[in-house]
């Protein structure tokens, strides 16, 4: 069964508890419950991991290659400014798509720009929890056509 | 859900998919993927129209002629996403949920169109998954929809 891994930047283990009219959604975790559900009914496996420090994201994606099929991130702030997480995606092999919960174009200018979305396949922004949904459909419409 | 009807709208040049630059949007007529969303939007017992116009003027005409027609719009702007201010003041106006999508990944293309001036008045945008960009666009419409019916 492919395997695909979710990946969730800084600050967003605080969902549900921050700037409720932005991340409408509910935690973290229940994000991560329906993903689990959309994999079941997609017949794949989903690992959710969550980070808030760079390094730990990089540390993560260099687990990928021979382990998962592709990747959902959610880069959070790191998005729009880390290049380091930019090479890291270069290394997993595997179609990597970048997701929002907000729609980062509503948002402040410095949101508008993100040095990740040119090496993912795609970019999803602006539908909650189930931007990631959306992102997982995508994934195994790519891997599985 | 039953009575949702919803609009796919696709600006300029859309008309020539499959026939030009097939690396970048894929080999699929507008027909052909008009008939996979209308597919999509069955399994979910919607109606869908279809609108594609080279016409700037044009497509504002028929977003205004949406209002209290139409419950939601995935639009595909093509070009105009990147200037029109004109297409942006027609998808605030009549305040229809709104879904911008786009076949490339615009972000992997010239930096003219990482720009997207409809984006801000959109619920949020998808892009470079292909013709299916399209299909996850109706997804993610009637998730909004259903939300602003619950809410």
């Amino acid at each position: 069964m492919k395997k695909f891994l979710v990946i969730s930047g800084p600050n967003l283990n605080l969902l549900g508890t921050r700037k409720i009219s932005i991340y409408k959604e509910g935690t973290l975790e229940e994000i991560h419950a329906k993903l689990r559900q959309k994999a079941i009914e997609l017949g794949v496996e989903v690992d959710c991991r969550q980070f808030n420090s760079e390094g730990d994201i990089i540390d993560c994606m260099q687990q990928v290659p021979g382990t998962y099929a592709g990747v959902i991130l959610n880069a959070g702030a790191l998005a729009h400014y880390s290049y380091a997480l930019r090479s890291a995606i270069g290394t997993m092999l595997v179609p990597c798509v970048e997701v929002f919960i907000s729609n980062v174009h509503a948002r402040e200018e410095f949101r508008h720009t993100s040095v990740l979305a040119d090496v993912c396949v795609g970019v999803i922004a602006g539908f909650g929890g189930n931007s990631y949904v959306l992102a997982l459909e995508a994934l195994v419409n790519l891997v599985n056509p | 859900m039953g009575s949702a009807h919803i609009a796919v709208i696709h600006g300029p040049n859309l008309n020539m998919l499959g026939k030009r630059e097939i690396g970048i949007y894929g080999g699929k007529t507008l027909d052909q993927i008009n008939e996979e969303i209308r597919l999509e939007a069955r399994v979910h017992d919607v109606d869908v129209d279809f609108f594609q116009s080279n016409v700037e003027g044009f497509i504002v005409d028929y977003i205004h002629g949406c209002a209290g027609r139409i419950q939601g719009i995935v639009i595909n702007a093509g070009a105009y996403t990147h200037y029109s201010i004109a297409l942006r003041d027609a998808i605030a106006a009549v305040r229809i949920p709104t879904i911008e999508v786009h076949i490339s990944n615009i972000y992997k293309r010239e930096p003219f169109r990482h720009v997207s001036f409809i984006a801000p008045v959109c619920k949020g945008q998808i892009c470079g998954f292909g013709s299916y960009s399209y299909i996850l666009g109706v997804r993610a419409l009637l998730d909004v929809l259903a939300e602003e019916w619950l809410a």
